[in-house]
């Protein structure tokens, strides 16, 4: 265990394993919406996996010198965290073609469109069966394949959103998962079927 | 004549990455859209391919994204001349820069998995990265499916394992042999190991399916 913070070695390395997999996943969506919004988040997450990153190797370090781990387990930590932060700055390039001012080229989303996994966007209307349940209520990743990957509740926006995260009717979803899960999720979302 | 990579029956031999890898690139006329979208594809399953080799301990699967890794080299090559090629204009130039700078970074993706690979063969590192993966929110689960299956010589496709479970499947081994990236086509056979990623609760309910103790997914 640490001394300095919550946080274990351990506990960071995932952080920044799971923050950069939802990084690419919104960097390809900002790209498919036209979003700049998701793509600016993208930029914030990078800045946040740098600070991870850099904690790591402090957190690290303090535990070889305490005994508590060796050098070939500390070595292997940070290098599985440096691509981790490799992911995340590719994450970011992609997200930084969005951002240009240039229009898009329609191949861009053609692509993504195609690809074996599928982006999608619903807005919950009022009769939605997914209105006012939590996402680990709903247990939608595992009933549909449609993993939630971003959310829009407002003007607030929720980034890879968690088990304790509710669903209000009016909020619009972005999802990942295969094309057949998409139409499920449509059709939930807008309230044209109850089975979940 | 390029190598079918995904959804078929192959075995990986030892090296052959570097086959590829000096193997002539040719001028061939695929279309941008093709190559980006075989880059992105490879891109978010090369990933976990990794991180299943390092979870597992798993050399064939390393031979594999080694070999997935050099191809994304290539493709990188290519869509850069298929780009050039399709180039007649100013605002051509400006749109097909921003294909190239996603093409780039679905690269540098890879080569981040060749990174995790390399932890596989040059450290001694013991148990500890298998320790950290296998407490990741989304994990990768292997899972043999008993000859009591229902799923035996089923499609991928009619049994909606994705949509049902959320589990999906990054690879299969049948014997010596592997299907990475199965798709809805892809038969399942009595015996076949799976490689699935997705959240615990998916994981419990496929398993008790594949190892015949329940009759249907839903």
């Amino acid at each position: 265990m640490s001394k300095t913070s919550g946080k274990t070695v351990e506990d960071i390395v995932l952080e920044i394993k799971d923050k950069s997999e939802l990084m690419v996943d919104l960097a390809y969506s900002s790209l498919l919406y036209d979003n700049k919004v998701i793509a600016r988040e993208v930029y914030d997450l990078e800045d946040l996996i740098d600070n991870l990153y850099q904690k790591l190797q402090r957190e690290t370090l303090q535990r070889v010198a305490d005994g508590e781990l060796s050098v070939e387990d500390a070595l292997a930590v940070l290098r599985l965290a440096e691509a981790g932060e490799q992911i995340a700055d590719a994450a970011q390039e992609i997200a930084d073609v969005e951002l240009r001012d240039i229009e898009l080229h329609p191949i861009l989303k053609m692509s993504i469109r195609e690809s074996d996994q599928v982006f999608t966007r619903v807005e919950v209307s009022k009769g939605s069966i997914l209105c006012n349940k939590t996402l680990g209520e709903l247990k939608l990743a595992s009933e549909t394949g449609m993993t939630v990957i971003a959310m829009r509740h407002g003007n607030r926006w929720l980034y890879g959103p968690d088990k304790n995260t509710r669903i209000d009717p009016g909020d619009i979803l972005f999802a990942k998962g295969p094309e057949d899960g998409e139409k499920h999720l449509i059709e939930l979302a807008g309230g044209l079927t109850d089975k979940i | 004549m390029k190598r079918k990579i995904f959804g078929i029956l192959q075995k990986t031999r030892k090296n052959e990455w570097k086959r590829e890898e000096f193997s002539e690139i040719e001028y061939e006329p695929t279309s941008v859209k093709e190559l980006l979208t075989e880059m992105k594809n490879i891109s978010e399953l090369i990933i976990d391919l990794a991180y299943s080799a390092v979870l597992f301990h798993n050399e064939e699967i390393a031979e594999e994204v080694k070999y997935l890794d050099v191809r994304m080299d290539k493709l990188n090559y290519e869509i850069r001349m298929m780009a050039m090629m399709a180039t007649r204009t100013k605002e051509d130039a400006e749109q097909l820069a921003g294909i190239l700078q996603v093409a780039e970074a679905a690269e540098s993706i890879s080569n981040a998995a060749g990174y995790i690979i390399d932890l596989l063969f040059r450290e001694r590192t013991g148990p500890i990265l298998p320790k950290i993966l296998k407490k990741a929110e989304e994990h990768i689960y292997r899972i043999k499916i008993f000859k009591e299956s229902k799923a035996c010589n089923q499609r991928i496709g009619d049994l909606r394992v994705e949509t049902e479970t959320g589990m999906r499947i990054i690879a299969i081994r049948r014997g010596e042999y592997w299907i990475y990236n199965p798709d809805a086509d892809t038969i399942l056979k009595a015996d076949d190991w799976l490689i699935v990623r997705g959240a615990r609760e998916g994981y419990e309910e496929l398993k008790r399916f594949l190892h015949g103790e329940l009759e249907v997914l839903d």
